[in-house]
This record gives C-alpha cells, structure tokens and sequence, in this order.
C-alpha cells in the first residue's frame, strides 16, 4: 500500500553520480526532498549537520566504505532513520550482516526506478517509531 | 682310389671299420629283424651304459621308453620292409633310467640276395643341444612376458624402420595387433607431416649426422590405429645385433599429463579471472546501473510513442544484455560452493519451465515436461540457473520457434535431466569448445552458459554432456547423483 507522504527526506549515497542523478530525479519529481552523498565521509557530514533522512538508499560499496561499519554508525547516529541497502553483487553473508544491523532491505543493483517510489514509501512505512 | 671303395682299400677296410668303431662316440648297434641286439659297439657302450655283453642277445626295446614304443615297432616294420630311417630325432633310455635325446638313422642291412637279413642302428645323442634349445625358448618366453608386462609401449625397428617387435602396451596404445604392424613401416604410428618424413630421419643418422631423439629422447604427437593422435613422450635406443642396426622405442602416454596440466592452466586463468571480475563488478555493474537509471529518467521524460522512447528502450535492452553478461562472468569466477540441501528436481523443472515460458524469448516455444526423478541433495539455485541456461540455448538454437522436451528419469543411482530441441544443432568442428569458456556460437553470447552449467553440475558430483543425435537438433544430458544415505 502506497501511502502518500509528500516532502519525505530521502538521502542517496552511492558513488556513481548518474545512479544518484537518475534516483534523486524520479524521486524530486514525485516530491521528495533528496540529498545526496557520493562517499561514506560525506553522508556521516550530511547527518552530523542536522540532516534526520526519512529513508536512506545506501551503496553498500563505496570509494571510502567497502564494509558495514558505514550502516553501523549510520544506525548509531541516526536510528530513526530506515536504510535500504543497494548492492551489485551481494553475498548472502552480507546481506545477512546487513540485516542484523538493522537495515530495513538489501536490494539488488540495478534498481529500477519504477520500483523506486514504492521502495522508499515501504522503508518509510517500516521506519522505527 | 678305385670307384668300389672311395676311401680305403678292402683290404683296409676291416681295420678301418674297426677303429671307427672303437674310437666314434655315436652308437652303433646291430640287431635281427625281431629287434635283438646282435652287435654293440663301444659308442653305444659309452652311451647307453651297458656293455657289449650286456645287451647281445637281449631285446633292443628295453631302450625304448614306453611312449616311443609304437615308433619304434613301426620303425622296425619299416626295416623288414627294407625302407631306412633317417636322421629320425628320438628319445632312449640309458642304463638307470636317464633319458638321453637322440638323433636316429637305421638301415636294413641285405644279404648276397638282397634280402633284409638285420638293421644296423647309428644313434647320436642330442640332449645338450635340446637343452641349449629348450633354455633358449624359456628365456625368450621370459623376456617376451617382461616385456609384455611393461606399462609403456615397446617397439623395435630396423634400420629401414621395419618394425620387428610390438609388445602389449603398444598394442593397447596404438590399437593395433603385433601382427598386423610387424613387418610394416613405423611410420604408421605416426600423423602427418612426421610419418613422411622419417625415413629421411633414420637416412641422415645413419649417414653420421648427430642424434634428434636416439639416446635423447622427446615429446612427440603419435597416431593410433582410429587416426587419433596422442602426446608421448618418446625415448629410442640403438642396438647391433649380429651386425644389424636396431632402434628400440619405447613409447610413454602423456595424454594424462597434458590434459592435468590444460586443467592446472585453466584453473590458473580462472582464478585470475576471479581476481579481475571483483573490480569488474563493481566499475562497471555499477557504471551501467547508473546509465541504465539515467536512461530510465530520461525517457519517462520523452513524449508517448516518440521515435526516442524506441531508442531509449533498445538502449535499456543492450545494458540488460551487458549487464547479464557481467552476471555470468562473475557466477563463473566466483562459482559458489553449492549448498547441498533435499530437493524435489521435478519442481525444479516445473517452476523453471514455468518461469522460461514467462520470458519473450520462448513465446513461441513449446516445452513438454515428461518423468518422474527421486530426491537429490543440490543447491536448487544454482541447479536453476544451469537449467535456465540449457532452456535458453535450445531457444535460440531453434530461433525461438518450436518444442524443447524436457525429461526427468532416475537410471542406476543418478537423477537425470536430458533437454532435448530440434534445433540448429552445433557444427561438428567446434563441438569440442563448447565447454571453452568465452567460447561462443551465437551472435550475442557470454560464451559462459555452458562452461559455467559443467562446473555447477561438477561442483554437485554429476556430469553434464551434449550429444548431437544423427537426425538433427541437440540433447543435453545432466546426471547428478542421487544420495542413498539419510542427510543428518
């Protein structure tokens, strides 16, 4: 069930730029707020500066975060805040750890952006009260 | 010397007789036509044992072991009926029993009217000679049974390259009977362009050029009797024997070692393969998911039914087939151990055919589930993913029009699955690359389908072969074990 909650806070963290561009343009144009973040050290700036996301689509590989500790801190810091992990080739144990951690899904890349908006408005449904 | 007596006067003659008598060592007896011996000679003294007083007047048969006793009642018919005997090869019994080999010639002795009056014996004895001969056989046999026995082919040629000899294990390796090569020219052991050339190799060692293999010894591709060939190892050794040049070879299968070591390179390459398709993975999966997203952005954004919205959904379709690719590239390098769990290979088949029939690829494609297979332990995943593969490939074979069976059976201790199409079939000079990886027939094809459904079948302890039936199409058989113990 899509339940429609307009100017939602979802923050992308994903090094490629055209993954971030294409997520935070479907998204913006169903009314999203977006923020974007291309590594691990500049999404841990974006939530130490007051950014409380609704939902955070989090790469689970990037140039400065090649494990789970990102999602580690991102739980501690923000754990309001449900994360969907994104991944390229995912192993069960790392998805298993993921979830263990608390991240609301893991999904496979690519992820089409069809499948976007509902993604978010699940994650945002499932968030912690 | 007069015409009647060649070698000696008749008045010589008597003491002549005498001493050749006295002096010769075969054995000279007389003996009536009823067989009694009625002259023994000094030979014969030395020979048999007995003395002239002995045996004068006793039956000569006490000579005679019982098996040649019928030879020797014909032998003296024989005499009464004036035929001699010949340089006749026998055996006779000395005194106390030991049996001497010996070479006979009897003649019947006439009287002035020409009648046989009585047989006159001359007996040498051949024991060491058949001793000598029947060592010889025994060795012979002895080094024809070690050389038999030899685990590596054995062959002996002459300076002609004439083959002389070919043990056992040639005869196995080669498949050719020692018969029907003995005699033959070695160069039927041997492919193009070698077989033609090594009469020249034998010509110019012998003319005094320095060895290539004699004495060296060297790898070598060599032709079994089917026209197969085969690497070898190859080690010659030259022999004289009585003045004549002799090549021994001796002929070691490699076919076991080179296929260890393709299957060491393979693995080699592969595990490189693993270390590159880590970054693979992520550079460009990652790269083409962003592309494919923008793609995707972009084209929500173009008019309904524009000429754009076409290109743009073609562009979506090239990054799925790239994207895929990589997938298979990484399922190769990085094939899982499968995770061995009861399962139910009918609803394997059931629920892939199910999800193949969904695919645009089979909208015209009939496939027909027969069979029933007992439960193995398998990783379904992965089993899925060979399945798929198999499924798909008959597809494109048959150009996405026709039937593909798929059957399911359980002969011996195995579950099999054998798809089977009527398609294009593979053409027989590449059928031995299908399991290459990167090896591809189709326009566009990862080539890894194939190469990476043998290593999950292998991974499982089963077998995965492709048959080409004579009157067309393809069938693919999958036997994977089935367990008989309980799973704990």
């Amino acid at each position: 069930m899509v339940e429609k909650s307009p100017k939602l806070r979802v923050l992308i963290v994903d090094d490629e730029s055209l993954i971030r561009w294409s997520m935070a343009e479907t998204l913006a144009h169903a009314g999203y707020d977006v923020s974007e973040a291309g590594n691990a050290k500049e999404t841990l700036g974006c939530l130490s500066a007051g950014l409380v996301p609704d939902v955070i689509l989090l790469d689970y590989r990037l140039p400065d975060s090649t494990d789970l500790k990102l999602l580690e801190t991102i739980r501690r810091v923000a754990p309001k805040s449900p994360v969907v992990m994104m991944t390229a080739y995912g192993t069960p144990a790392m998805q298993a750890g993921a979830l263990e951690l608390g991240a609301h899904r893991v999904v496979s890349k690519p992820v089409e952006m069809r499948d976007l908006l509902p993604l978010v408005q699940e994650a945002y449904n499932a968030r912690p009260q | 010397m007069s015409a009647a007596s060649p070698f000696c006067t008749r008045d010589e003659s008597h003491s002549i007789l005498a001493a050749i008598l006295e002096k010769s060592d075969d054995a000279v007896i007389r003996a009536d036509l009823e067989g009694a011996v009625i002259g023994w000679s000094p030979g014969a003294e030395r020979l048999y044992g007995y003395t002239a007083e002995e045996l004068i007047g006793s039956p000569l048969g006490q000579l005679v072991p019982d098996d040649r006793w019928d030879e020797f009642v014909r032998m003296l018919e024989d005499i009464r009926a004036g035929v001699p005997v010949n340089y006749r090869e026998t055996i006779r019994r000395a005194k106390g029993g030991r049996l001497l080999h010996v070479v006979l010639s009897i003649l019947p002795v006439t009287d002035a009217r020409k009648r046989v009056v009585s047989a006159l014996s001359i007996a040498r004895e051949v024991t060491a000679l058949k001793e000598a001969e029947a060592g010889y056989r025994a060795s012979d046999a002895r080094w024809r049974a070690i050389i038999d026995s030899a685990v590596d082919a054995i062959i002996v040629i002459d300076a002609k390259g004439i083959i002389e000899s070919f043990n056992a294990a040639a005869e196995r390796l080669f498949g050719y009977r020692a018969e029907d090569v003995v005699g033959q020219s070695v160069n039927l052991l041997m492919p193009p362009p070698y077989c033609d050339e090594h009469d020249q190799y034998i010509a110019r060692y012998l003319a005094g050029e320095p060895a290539r293999i004699i004495g060296i010894g060297r790898e070598v591709t060599a032709r079994r009797r089917n026209g197969e060939t085969f690497p070898a190892r190859l080690a010659v050794g030259e022999a004289s024997v009585d003045g004549h040049i002799r090549f021994t070879g001796i002929v070691h299968d490699l076919t076991e070692r080179v296929q260890m070591e393709t299957h060491l390179r393979e693995q080699t390459a592969l595990a490189k393969l693993g270390e590159v398709s880590a970054v693979v993975a992520h550079e460009v999966r990652n790269a083409l998911a962003g592309v494919r997203g923008a793609v995707q952005v972009i084209s929500s954004r173009l008019p309904e039914g524009s000429r754009e919205t076409k290109a743009a959904g073609e562009v979506l379709s090239r990054l799925d087939a790239l994207t895929t690719m990589v997938k298979d590239m990484l399922l190769f390098a990085h094939l899982p151990e499968p995770k061995l769990e009861p399962m139910d290979v009918g609803q394997l088949v059931a629920s892939t055919t199910t999800f193949a029939r969904n695919d645009p690829l089979f909208r015209d494609i009939t496939i027909d589930v027969s069979g029933v297979a007992p439960a193995i332990l398998g990783d379904a995943n992965l089993l899925r993913t060979v399945l798929l593969n198999l499924l798909t490939n008959s597809a494109q074979a048959m150009d996405g029009v026709g039937r593909i069976n798929v059957s399911v059976d359980a002969p011996g201790d195995t579950c099999q699955i054998v798809v089977t199409d009527r398609g294009s079939g593979v053409p027989s000079d590449v059928r031995d690359r299908l399991f290459t990886p990167f090896f591809s027939t189709k326009v566009r094809g990862s080539g890894l389908g194939l190469a990476t459904g043998k290593r999950i079948v292998e991974a499982h302890g089963g077998t995965l072969r492709i048959e080409f039936p004579d009157d067309g199409g393809t069938r693919v058989v999958v036997q994977l074990p089935v367990q008989t113990s309980s799973v704990g």
